[in-house]
């Protein structure tokens, strides 16, 4: 398979995943989108070991390697203080409803936010994971950027078409 | 053709010149010693340190020294001795 094939294989992948994830949300199915993200991993995976053309070298390594490590030193010192506060919420003291200063009902809560108590915990919990998921993927991508055009990777020369 | 280590030392490299000599363009360097086209052009251009390894597989495939192909700029401050 050719390098550009491979890459256009990725950019089908990618489209069918998001429709997916937006059939399964439409319809309240959660484990369809598990399954087809994994489905669709695998095949990448299995795409890119027959790519024949080199897409890998010492120095995408070493792009990877360094985005990874930058990625890896921001991303444990925001998990970890999530985590201390999540800790904290868990051993804390119980927290004492919020005496309201309102004569009458608080408002209805804004859209598209409801109140945190109408969320169960382990929802909460989905969308801090996702959040953090997200935050991994930029941190991962703009590094990824920055090291690839330090080592040259967006660079042309008079060779080039 | 220069490559800053961080600390200031310069590495030279004459890739160019070798490639001219032997009529290959980038692609075709970069295809015979099992890189990207991209590594070619970002050690020629001093982006990037080769490792020690495709050092020697560059000196090797023009057939000279390793020392031939890159220069160690020794004239930098940084070469002193304390």
């Amino acid at each position: 398979m050719k390098r550009n094939t491979f890459y256009l294989l990725l950019g089908v992948i990618v489209i069918i995943e998001i429709l997916v994830l937006a059939w399964s949300l439409e319809n309240h199915i959660g484990p369809i989108v598990e399954i087809s993200v994994l489905i669709g991993i695998i095949i990448a995976y299995v795409a890119r070991r027959n790519v024949t053309d080199i897409i890998d070298d010492e120095r995408t390594a070493k792009i990877t390697e360094k985005a990874a490590l930058k990625t890896f030193q921001i991303f444990w010192i925001v998990f970890f203080i999530f985590s201390t506060g999540a800790l904290m919420n868990i051993i804390g003291p119980p927290q004492e409803p919020a005496i309201s200063h309102y004569p009458h009902p608080p408002p209805p809560p804004m859209f598209p936010f409801p109140t945190p108590i109408s969320i169960p915990p382990w929802r909460v919990f989905g969308f801090v994971q996702l959040l953090l998921l997200a935050m991994l993927i930029f941190l991962y991508v703009g590094f990824r950027i920055y090291y690839a055009r330090k080592f040259g990777e967006w660079d042309t020369d008079e060779e080039q078409d | 053709m220069l490559a800053n280590l961080g600390n200031g030392i310069l590495m030279k490299n004459r890739i160019k010149v070798f490639r001219a000599m032997y009529d290959l363009t980038q692609e075709n360097l970069a295809s015979n010693l099992g890189v990207t086209r991209q590594t070619i052009l970002a050690i020629e251009k001093g982006k990037y340190d080769p490792s020690l390894e495709l050092a020697f597989r560059i000196a090797r495939f023009f057939k000279v020294n390793v020392e031939e192909v890159f220069l160690f700029d020794e004239t930098g401050d940084n070469m002193k001795l304390p």
